[in-house]
């Protein structure tokens, strides 16, 4: 099967940059392995949050500043606004409605009422744009009974620490309680999918205006599957209502998920959900074809390709006892030899696993004993040099680079 | 250090690369419409270790598991989340009856041979009300199913009859294993397959011998029949590939499948040497006209909207978008394809009464998405999710090897095929 | 219960130390009707108790070097498979001969057992692949005997749920600092409540130092010296069972030759290596350790390659020098019980050591049959036939496939036998899992929290498993950690106790921290982390490791 380009990996950085590249008639084939990390995502997209533990307030500003080998620097430091402003347009383009600037960070609020740096948030979640000037006093805080991916407690306290007052009010619903029979399965994906019709947001709705009387805002979590449910839900709630993220798997990353794959397949993309790349054939310093698992004897064939498999957690890159390694190809990867340096003793030190990734050139090409493959780029989670843990710079990395390397791949036509 | 020291985590149960994400759950229908199951998670890896330690922890409400195998599609680990659950279900059973209900539903080719031979009759009876009340409440059968009809002559005799003889004359050649669906119930899509293949030079010939291919056995805990019919269509494919040198064509998601990859690991069959070799018709066409080796012209004048519903075992094998690019070949074909949603019939699963409000209350948003499509006809290579859809929306579903022959130009396509 | 009545009590008997001996002496003095107080630094069964193999020896282990602690084994198995019946599954054990070792030894091992009294039959290799296929099939020649797995944290909490039942006090985060001596007599103990930091002095008529390796620091706080030799042993925990025996070597003892079943994992252990006294509290496994323990590891169950290994654990054996020799190097294996009295001139201080967790019965037994004959005591020891709570005839049967038993309810009957039934179970709410690894609800945590002394979350990892399967903690340690400040009211505590768990589990994790144990870990990263800025509310920098 031949394409223009095949994309290896289908979560956010390969679905972004698949878009890019239909949009512009490409044909072009995404091999997921499996849903991605965006089920584990909050609501936000993140430029840049941290550098050495302190937090940035302006990103565009603090990207001139960072190391050589980050994928900022790669894509270049002056085209960063103007990608950003891309991939804020090319989300609302596939319905996920975010608000946000790269010039500024503002505070999204975690299940844990922390509140994080971060460059887009979804409309419907809670966000703070400066901690000086909270957006109200009062909040009602409200808890699902039996449902526990939310740290109700730790949320309440965080968000008294940031300065607002908080009521916790628990409640629950027919629909809810009959989930909770299940011992195993009231998750916020479940939630979600028992909180459509109307009937079941009116008992919620109900509740909401029945109890949080003496709020501001009320928020409770993201347990609601796409936006008509949160657009009907508020015009049933007679105060402003947000959305808090839960413990994974996430609702609106689901979402997220979801609305950019759809987008991808409407503009023709094909997208292989469950098959993974096994193997690719080299032909001197350019890449053939790809086989996949499923697949099977027939590759796909196309004059680009992209690794946009992930970090360690989606197996875009893998551990063993002995080294750290890419599992297609087997390319270039920056880590340590010794396992030893891989970790540090304290969970929440800065890990250096977590910057390990693939090598790659000044165009984000990725190379083989040395060599660069001249039709390879590497996007995402699965590029070196950058931390999204100690950073916040994973979401950011991945919608950046995915679209400079589309941008890159229209260029070599 | 041994050579294979650590370098992957796999046992024999295959699920140790979960790391509990959860995500599993998030795809299953079941769990999404019963509280009573468990979910993906907690029946499969979750339980597996708990049933290694004891196998008394065993829970029951894994029989209603559908084995639709969204769960292992969705893992971003690479776990066979169905089969762990599977192969408990098997455990347990080993060596426990089946109901009278269980066994009737499950040999579809036993039904079918009955059926055929008194297709009016048990066209007629099977969908009167009496007689379903009465599979209702002493079959558990469920009263709102109707039996897809029977056909009265099956596919194997019409084909003895009036395409055997031609076969040999075309300059290439493919074995086909058609299913009970085709055989008992729908032997218009064999008799498409053939004329298909004809047109672009193929003779069609069928296996040696040909049973059912298990996939109802296995879902209704008959392991040690579809262990038995396994070997015998282990046999007979092989026998195809090797001795005959043809590729065995198939025209049912589920039947394929369950032939490649259920064999080895529900039943211990290994069918690896010929794996290659047994595969959907539209994948096997896509590769003709992909490589330039045939060409297919089609009808001028066609013009149908069609929705593409991807099965579930459809999209386990990865193959929708053979089957896609197929339909997308068809000029006047405007192609709708509809997100991935599971229709709820799971081939017996639905036909049992226990299960009817859940296999409906599954199916619901792909009913849903269906009728907003607005199309003529859907396109399906499961036989039972066209069962569910047709009995659940209003429109007609077809395989796509049925939509190929309906829009194909027979004459022109001979004729570019030097025929 | 009030804590201040507690230390204004006078005690007939203070034991120092609540691994299984401590909670064993406990159990004891208690059922002979002394009144008892039991005083533990940090959680209960922190030390060797709780890092072990898990391992109820037959004792056909000793039996060629050490007769002795073979029949004690032997004998202590059987009454523990009475007495402890939900602390205890009942596996049976392999002794292996491998191409590698000399089938000559099996008839020297077999012959020793039987003087031991340890049932030992030689089996057919084919017939040891059969009952377990785990083990290597190059094996030459099997031995099959009576070993069997045993939960140490369920056992020593059982004896100190029977030694509260008959009076005892006991309180975990309680340091010793110092002892009370007057005129050649030990009267009670100075104690840190470590939990709000207050000083007390408690007073007792007898005090027993059960600290393990830990006694030699008790015994100098009352000026007596005791010689102990730390060997320290490391261990690894795959993250299911590969093996449903016991499968150990069948030659001298030597590094990672057993492989024991444990509930739902299985475990390789031990390597064995002399320590300075000094170093006794550095519990960090170094990858020398694991590479020994792999290697030796795969000889016994060749699956071990590809088994995902979920953590790494060391534990310090206390081994004592016998009085006998002042160099010290010649070493008791057995039980060592000292009257200080006898052996020093101190009056009112018993030290209880060396032994195994195996026969931790026999050493109370032992320590209270001194203690008692100090306070003219007669009355008979019972602990060998009276069974622990949980283990009562009657006890509900997980097996038991006529009841429909949720998962929940099932591996709660596993951990607490009869106790289960004071799990509630008559909501919703109360049947939800919150650890779905090891079937673990809301109930068993709100049982365990309010009658088990649980604290923190390290604490109810040891009663109820939470945590404990192959995400060490992913999704559970933050539901457990809600609940935990929703019934202490202490939100922001529970926020710091969550942090400090998973560093808990990530330091047994980090050693084995490859393939998906390394994915485990980033993803519990992007979590606790990423997600929700974990890292942010909470400061870890200089913090002590929970106990």
């Amino acid at each position: 099967m031949r394409m223009d380009t095949v994309i290896m990996g289908g979560g956010l950085s390969g679905l972004v940059c698949g878009i890019a590249l239909a949009k512009r008639g490409q044909r072009v084939a995404i091999v997921a392995s499996g849903q991605s990390t965006l089920l584990f995502n909050g609501g936000s997209m993140e430029l840049l949050g941290q550098i050495d533990g302190k937090t940035v307030t302006a990103p565009l500003d603090a990207i001139a500043t960072l190391p050589e080998g980050h994928p900022y620097r790669k894509i270049g430091a002056d085209r960063i606004a103007t990608l950003a402003d891309q991939a804020q347009s090319l989300l609302a383009d596939a319905g996920i409605r975010v608000e946000g600037t790269p010039a500024a960070n503002h505070w999204r609020i975690t299940p844990m009422g922390v509140a994080k740096p971060a460059w887009l948030t979804l409309k419907s979640h809670v966000r703070i744009d400066d901690l000086d000037k909270l957006p109200c006093k009062r909040l009602a805080l409200m808890c699902v009974r039996g449902f526990f991916d939310e740290p109700n407690g730790m949320l309440a306290n965080g968000l008294r620490e940031l300065g607002f007052e908080v009521e916790t009010i628990e409640f629950t619903t027919d629909d809810i309680t009959a989930l909770r029979r299940s011992p195993s399965e009231m998750r916020a994906s479940s939630l979600a999918k028992h909180l459509v019709s109307n009937t079941s947001l009116q008992r919620v709705a109900n509740q909401i205006n029945a109890l949080a009387v003496n709020a501001d805002m009320v928020l409770m979590p993201s347990v609601l599957s796409d936006e008509d449910s949160i657009d009907t839900l508020q015009s049933m709630v007679n105060k402003p209502l947000r959305l808090v993220a839960t413990l994974p798997p996430s609702v609106s990353g689901n979402r997220m998920q979801a609305l950019l794959r759809h987008y991808f397949q409407m503009l023709g993309g094909t997208y292989l959900m469950g098959d993974s790349a096994v193997s690719a054939t080299l032909d001197g310093d350019r890449l053939t074809s790809v086989t996949t698992a499923k697949l099977g004897d027939m590759p796909l064939k196309a004059d680009q390709f992209v690794l946009a498999t992930g970090s360690f957690i989606s197996r875009g890159l893998i551990a063993d006892y002995e080294r750290v390694y890419e599992p297609i190809m087997d390319l270039d990867v920056d880590a340590d030899a010794d396992r030893e340096q891989w970790t540090r003793f304290g969970i929440l030190e800065p890990q250096a696993y977590t910057r390990y990734g693939v090598k790659t050139d000044s165009e984000l090409r990725c190379m083989k004993q040395g060599k660069t493959i001249q039709n390879l780029r590497a996007i995402g989670s699965v590029l070196s040099g950058h931390d999204a843990i100690k950073m916040c710079d994973g979401t950011g990395v991945s919608l950046l680079t995915a679209l400079a390397v589309a941008q890159s791949i229209l260029a070599t036509k | 250090m041994a050579d294979n020291m650590q370098k992957c985590n796999i046992s024999e149960n295959n699920f140790e690369q979960c790391t509990k994400c959860s995500i599993c759950t998030t795809v299953c229908p079941v769990a999404a419409v019963t509280t009573d199951y468990p979910g993906p998670k907690q029946a499969g890896p979750d339980g597996e270790r708990y049933r290694l330690k004891d196998p008394a922890y065993y829970d029951k409400m894994l029989k209603l598991c559908l084995n639709c195998k969204r769960c292992e599609v969705a893992c971003p680990s690479g776990v066979h989340i169905a089969d762990i659950i599977q192969h408990a279900r098997m455990t347990a059973g080993e060596g426990k009856r089946a109901s009278l209900r269980d066994t009737m539903l499950a040999n579809t080719d036993l039904l079918g041979t009955v059926a055929n031979l008194v297709a009016p009759v048990a066209n007629a009876t099977l969908g009167l009300k009496p007689t379903k009340m009465v599979m209702h409440s002493v079959m558990a059968i469920d009263k709102h199913r109707t039996f897809p009809a029977y056909s009265r002559t099956k596919f194997e005799t019409w084909y003895k009859r009036h395409a055997a003889q031609d076969q040999e004359a075309y300059p290439h050649h493919v074995s086909y294993f058609h299913g009970c669906y085709v055989n008992y119930n729908f032997p218009k899509l064999g008799q498409d397959l053939v004329k298909l293949m004809n047109a672009m030079g193929y003779g069609v010939h069928l296996l040696g011998k040909e049973q059912c291919c298990g996939v109802a056995l296995i879902a209704n805990g008959l392991y040690k029949q579809a262990k038995r019919q396994a070997r015998v269509n282990a046999a007979s494919i092989r026998q195809a590939v090797n001795m005959d040198h043809r590729t065995v064509l198939t025209t049912s998601s589920s039947c394929t499948f369950n032939l490649r990859d259920e064999y080895p690991s529900m039943l211990g069959v290994d069918t690896g040497d010929v794996r290659n070799d047994i595969m959907l018709a539209t994948r096997f066409i896509y590769r003709l006209v992909d490589e330039e080796k045939v060409k297919l012209v089609f009808k001028q004048d066609y013009k149908r909207r069609i929705a593409y519903h991807t099965a579930c075992h459809m999209q386990r094998m990865g193959w929708q978008l053979y089957s896609i690019e197929m339909l997308r070949m068809i000029p006047g074909l405007e192609l709708v394809v509809l997100d991935q949603e599971c229709c709820g019939i799971s081939g017996t699963y639905g036909f049992k009464k226990e299960n009817y409000e859940r296999s409906q209350a599954i199916g619901s948003t792909l009913f849903k998405s269906i009728e907003q499509a607005q199309v003529d006809a859907v396109a399906t290579d499961c036989e039972t999710c066209k069962w569910q859809i047709e009995m659940s929306t209003s429109r007609p579903v077809e395989n796509p090897i049925s939509i190929l022959a309906d829009a194909l130009d027979v004459e022109a396509t001979r004729r570019a095929n030097g025929l | 219960m009030v804590t201040n009545e507690v230390y204004k009590n006078e005690y007939d008997v203070i034991i120092i130390g609540g691994g299984a001996t401590g909670a064993g002496t406990a159990r004891d003095c208690a059922l002979r009707g002394l009144k008892v107080l039991l005083v533990e630094r940090n959680d209960y069964s922190t030390g060797a108790t709780g890092r072990n193999h898990g391992l109820m020896h037959s004792g056909a282990r000793y039996a060629v070097t050490d007769g002795e602690s073979a029949s004690e084994c032997i004998s202590e198995n059987m009454i523990l498979r009475r007495i402890a019946r939900h602390c205890v599954e009942e596996t049976d054990g392999l002794f292996i001969t491998l191409p590698e070792d000399d089938l000559g030894y099996q008839r020297t091992f077999v012959d020793a057992c039987q003087r031991a009294g340890i049932r030992a039959d030689v089996i057919d290799p084919d017939e040891a692949r059969l009952i377990e296929p785990a083990v290597n099939p190059d094996l030459i020649g099997a031995v099959r005997i009576p070993d069997a797995s045993i939960d140490p944290f369920r056992l020593t909490v059982a004896n100190l749920l029977d030694a509260r039942l008959h009076g005892a006090e006991t309180l975990n985060y309680h340091e010793v600092e110092g002892m009370i001596v007057n005129q050649n007599r030990v009267e009670g103990v100075k104690l840190l409540n470590k939990r709000n930091g207050e000083h007390v002095e408690v007073r007792g008529r007898v005090v027993v130092n059960a600290c393990g390796i830990w006694g030699q620091r008790i015994a100098a706080m009352a000026g007596v010296n005791i010689s102990m030799f730390p060997a320290r042993g490391a261990l690894l925990i795959f993250g299911h069972r590969v093996n449903n025996m016991v499968i150990n070597r069948c030659r001298k003892p030597a590094n990672a030759d057993i492989l024991v079943p444990d509930d739902t994992v299985c475990v390789i252990g031990t390597t064995s290596d002399r320590i300075p006294i000094e170093t006794v509290d550095d519990m960090r496994v170094t990858r020398e350790e694991v590479d020994v323990l792999l290697k030796e590891g795969v000889k016994i169950a060749p699956s071990l390659a590809t088994t995902r290994i979920i953590r790494a654990y060391a534990g310090v054996r206390p081994l004592v020098a016998s009085d006998d020799d002042p160099s010290g190097r010649s070493i008791s294996r057995g039980i060592v019980c000292l009257d200080h009295a006898q052996r020093d001139g101190l009056e009112g201080f018993i030290t209880i050591t060396g032994g195994k967790m195996m026969t931790y019965r026999l050493m109370g037994e032992i320590a209270t049959n001194a203690v008692c004959a100090k306070l003219g005591n007669t009355a008979p020891c019972v602990t060998a036939t009276q069974p622990l709570p949980g283990s009562e005839e009657g006890a509900p049967d997980q097996r038991d496939m006529t009841k429909r038993y949720s998962f929940g309810q099932r591996a709660a009957i596993g951990r607490h036998g009869s106790l289960a039934a004071r799990i509630e179970k008559d909501n919703d709410i109360d049947n939800a899992l919150v650890c779905e690894c090891e079937g673990v609800t809301v109930g068993e945590i709100k049982y365990a929290v309010h009658q088990l002394h649980v604290h923190n979350l390290v604490n109810l990892r040891r009663r109820t498993r939470v945590g404990m399967g192959t995400c060490q903690g992913k999704l559970c340690s933050c539901r457990a950690a809600s609940l935990m400040g929703e019934f202490s009211h202490d939100v922001k505590g529970a926020q710091e106790d969550l942090a400090a768990f998973l560093d808990e589990r990530w330091k047994g994790m980090r050693p084995v921290a490859w393939g998906d144990t390394l994915r485990e870990a980033q993803l519990t990263a992007a979590i606790y982390e990423g997600l929700c800025g974990l890292d942010m509310a909470v400061d870890r920098t200089g913090k002590e490791d929970v106990q």
